[in-house]
């Protein structure tokens, strides 16, 4: 037997792949951006200043970004605690599934359900008007921007959190069943310690997606006031084709996401090295004592708050939808859409995964190997694409690749990777608690077993990536499901994709019919979701041989 | 300037290339996404223009409008795989002009029926409409009869915008305002702004996500909005407002490449354009005005709609001005 030296745990592989991925990520985000770069030729920095308006523009995306993830971060622990508190209620599945619908929902859409339910005339007017207590109005400014966003991303953090509670081991809920834990200490040993590590990454994805929000901003702003740095962006762009300003607004963007997210990726801290034996489930199988008395009407509250929140934008959506079935398109080209948006949805969130594992996997080797500055630039790395305003990305490129692209499979290839990309981080969210494997004694005693390479991987590792790694999937599909931003860059034949086809239903005032088509398009993410959590609900069968089967069989036998 | 010369010797070379189309050609034209919907007009024009030709190939490329299809074209620049681009519209065709990719349509513009005189030679129109604010008849009773009359109207008359930095029913809205006011634009757009709900990125969030929802009771479309509602929906609930000062005009044309692979075709194409066989499809399928008299063939619905004066800046001035004039609408209302 060969002695085990101590890197026999530690290949090489997890970095070589990081590397890969890494450099594909800001291959591509610094490529775009350079080839714009270069086109433009001279930069003007001092124009940043000298706009009064621009100055006004940046301290209002800063103000209502931070507004919003302050609020959605901030109603997302609660929210989670109850629901990991309350493993059993009606409707709480059925909740979960709304709430990671609310993610991948196409602005549009929300806009309608929001609409619909908060706006002037919507179901909660006369509800407003009798009481009296906002003004008729709040659905438009900084409120209703604030609303719109808390809406996108209490959902998504609630979810991460919930997911990171559920993740803590089963010893652990069954010692403070035993000990009788009050909630206060339950917070301090258990729930806190979980979700401690996860709140910085997830604060700075909330706020970059609110910085970077674009429709929502300018829908419910009220007008130019309220404007976000992207709007600017796509006028430099687009009419005045001046692609010194559009970089430029774009390197400023840059600049203070990726402040942000440095800040965010040194604070959080390596995740929790107490990862343990079983894989899920395990949370709220044992008795707490925290989960009675007064907590039941508080859980309620929250959990009822949250189902106000979110359910009845829905239910909007799918009233509408429901009206508008018979005008969905007659022709052939709903199907064959649906169908073309899943495979090209599988393709993107595959690649999505293969990126988030790969870098997440390089990261914790670095770490390991005490690099915490490699690990947080390799991590880092992954969130460049969600700062870069998909305009610049798409701009940039076709001038890497002109002078042709985007016709025919080329296109569509294009989308699905450029989708991976910017599913990436919502993935490595997800999957980033799950990476880092075994404990050191796990480890040790596995390196002591001799059990490495494969067979590590399928029994040791694979049980506990599973699940993590399955709602990694449902969220980069779903985003990329959703995705119109990206496929509008590089125009299409007239072979569209279900969010194209919406798209064009609207422009062509089949406002019904589209509604109809959302409800298509959350009935898929639904089931993309239902699917990969039944697929992965079950622990993995192991292959017992024949006999051993047959006694555990025999012991239960009367 | 090599490009330059290049593109003059491609334009030589296709107007010298006379002739009838090559059996088995493809032809693409860049549009917007709207054209070749399954309901738009682009399904029944390729079928009737393949008719035509015989053997050739119609293949749209769709973008999402008619700024996007300036922005590829000059991404592409010379090696655009574009023969033909449908959807620029007279305010991008002074910036599409100076890109020096495309050559004269070479079609007679007799049949042409627009509000206005049309004697460009490049840009060849194939529909168009107004600007105007549609609105719900069922929250108002008696919309404003003029740009003053809503200036004046009483508080709670909201209006639904769009931005004239993203959309071109905004930017329909800056021109209208600045071609009656002038110098007074400022001043109008800040007592405007006192009207206004909020103002969307898009036409679709402000017509889809607020005004069919009854948000408010006006918003900024076109004059050929009810149309629609008249004519696919049967609902005569939407109307426009028509203003005695006359309304902002927007002409959609289509134009050939200089070098294209396939000039003929492309040519053919363009005379195709103002043809009945194509028009048919531009009322309902595009929610539009046909560029030639349809006669008959117009669905009855176009009779009910405003026909108000046409009010048009010259598309080099709209280009030489556009920066200045969404500065002086950004320092109006955004304060």
């Amino acid at each position: 037997m060969s002695p085990l030296s101590p890197w026999a745990t530690l290949s090489r592989w997890p970095l070589g792949g990081g590397l890969v991925a890494l450099v594909a990520v800001v291959g591509l985000g610094a490529g775009s951006l350079g080839a714009l770069l270069w086109q433009a030729r001279e930069l003007h920095p001092a124009l940043l200043w000298q706009e009064p308006w621009l100055a006004a523009v940046l301290r209002f995306t800063l103000w209502q970004a931070s507004l919003s993830t302050l609020l959605a971060i901030g109603l997302a622990v609660p929210v989670a605690l109850a629901l990991a508190r309350r493993p059993r209620f009606p409707g709480r599945r059925l909740l979960l599934r709304a709430m990671e619908l609310s993610l991948v929902l196409p602005s549009l859409i929300a806009l309608f359900g929001l609409v619909a339910v908060h706006g002037r005339r919507g179901w909660l007017a006369p509800l407003n008007d009798w009481l009296g207590g906002l003004p008729e109005d709040y659905l438009y400014g900084l409120s209703g921007i604030v609303l719109a966003h808390v809406f996108y991303n209490l959902p998504l953090a609630a979810r991460l959190m919930l997911q990171a509670l559920e993740e803590a081991p089963a010893v652990q809920w069954r010692l403070a069943g035993q000990l009788g834990l009050t909630r206060g200490a339950l917070w301090r040993a258990l729930e806190w310690p979980r979700l401690a590590p996860l709140l910085p990454r997830l604060a700075a994805l909330v706020f970059t997606l609110c910085f970077t929000s674009f429709a929502i901003v300018m829908t419910l702003g009220g007008g130019p006031r309220s404007s976000t740095l992207e709007v600017a962006l796509y006028q430099a762009m687009k009419f005045d084709h001046d692609l010194a300003l559009a970089a430029l607004l774009a390197l400023t963007q840059l600049a203070i996401c990726l402040t942000l997210w440095l800040l965010a990726l040194s604070r959080g801290g390596p995740p929790s090295l107490a990862v343990g034996a079983a894989p899920g489930q395990a949370c709220g199988r044992w008795w707490r004592r925290d989960a009675r008395g007064l907590s039941r009407l508080t859980d309620a509250l929250w959990l009822t708050g949250l189902a106000a929140l979110l359910l009845p934008p829905l239910a909007a959506v799918l009233v509408a939808g429901v009206g508008g079935l018979p005008d969905l398109p007659r022709g052939t080209s709903l199907a064959p859409a649906a169908l073309r948006s899943l495979v090209m949805a599988l393709g993107a969130g595959l690649g999505a995964l293969a990126l988030a594992v790969a870098l997440l996997s390089g990261s914790h080797w670095l770490r390991l190997r005490r690099h915490p500055l490699g690990a947080a630039a390799m991590e880092g790395g992954g969130q460049l694409i969600l700062v870069i305003p998909a305009l610049v990305l798409g701009t940039g490129l076709f001038l890497l690749l002109r002078p042709r692209l985007g016709s025919g499979w080329e296109g569509y290839g294009l989308v699905v990777l450029v989708n991976a990309f910017m599913a990436l981080p919502f993935a490595m969210q997800v999957v980033r608690g799950a990476i880092p494997g075994l404990s050191a004694p796990e480890q040790r005693l596995a390196d002591q077993f001799g059990v490495r390479g494969r067979a590590r991987l399928r029994w040791l590792a694979w049980p506990r990536l599973r699940r993590p790694l399955a709602l990694a999937l449902a969220y980069a599909m779903t985003l990329s499901l959703g995705d119109f931003s990206v496929i509008a860059l590089f125009g299409s034949p007239s072979a569209p994709t279900l969010p194209m086809l919406l798209f064009q239903q609207l422009s062509g005032y089949r406002w019904q019919g589209a509604a109809a088509t959302a409800m298509l398009l959350l009935a898929l993410v639904v089931g993309v979701f239902a699917l990969l959590d039944r697929l992965t609900r079950r622990l993995p069968r192991h292959p017992w041989p024949p006999s051993v089967s047959r006694e555990i069989h025999d012991a239960r036998l009367p | 300037m090599a490009p330059k010369v290049h593109a003059a010797g491609a334009s030589l070379a296709a107007l010298l290339a006379a002739g009838t189309a090559q059996a088995g050609e493809t032809l693409t034209v860049y549009t917007y996404d709207s054209f070749v919907s399954e309901w738009g007009p682009g399904p029944g024009i390729e079928e009737a223009f393949e008719a035509r030709c015989g053997d050739c190939d119609l293949e749209f490329v769709a973008l999402p409008g008619g700024v996007d299809i300036l922005q590829r074209l000059r991404l592409e620049g010379q090696g655009t795989a574009a023969d033909v681009v449908l959807g620029l519209d007279m305010n991008l065709m002074a910036e599409a002009r100076a890109l020096d990719l495309l050559a004269p349509h070479g079609v007679d513009t007799a049949p042409l029926a627009l509000p206005i005189d049309w004697d460009d030679d490049t840009f060849l129109p194939y529909d168009w409409g107004h600007f105007a604010f549609v609105y719900d008849t069922e929250q108002l009773e008696t919309p404003p009869g003029s740009f003053e009359a809503l200036l004046a109207a009483p508080e709670d008359l909201r209006v639904i915008l769009q931005d004239p930095r993203t959309s071109v029913t905004g930017q329909g809205l800056m021109l209208w305002i600045k071609k009656l006011y002038g110098e007074r634009a400022p001043e109008v757009w800040a007592k405007l702004d006192e009207r206004v709900l909020t103002v969307t990125n898009g036409w679709s969030q402000a017509y889809f996500s607020l005004f069919m929802n009854g948000e408010a009771p006006m918003v900024l479309s076109y004059a050929t909005s009810p149309a629609y509602h008249m004519g696919v929906e049967g609902s005569d609930r939407y109307q426009a407002a028509e203003f005695e000062e006359g309304h902002y005009l927007q002409v959609e044309t289509a134009a050939m490449v200089a070098n294209t692979e396939a000039p003929a075709l492309a040519r053919d194409f363009l005379a195709f354009v103002l043809t009945p066989d194509f028009q048919r499809h531009i009322p309902l399928g595009n929610v539009m005005n046909p560029a030639i008299d349809l006669g008959e063939d117009l669905p009855a619905v176009f009779d009910r709609l405003i026909a108000p004066e046409s009010l048009t800046f010259a598309p080099e001035e709209v280009r030489e001005h556009r920066r200045e004039w969404i500065r002086e609408w950004l320092n109006a209302v955004a304060r």
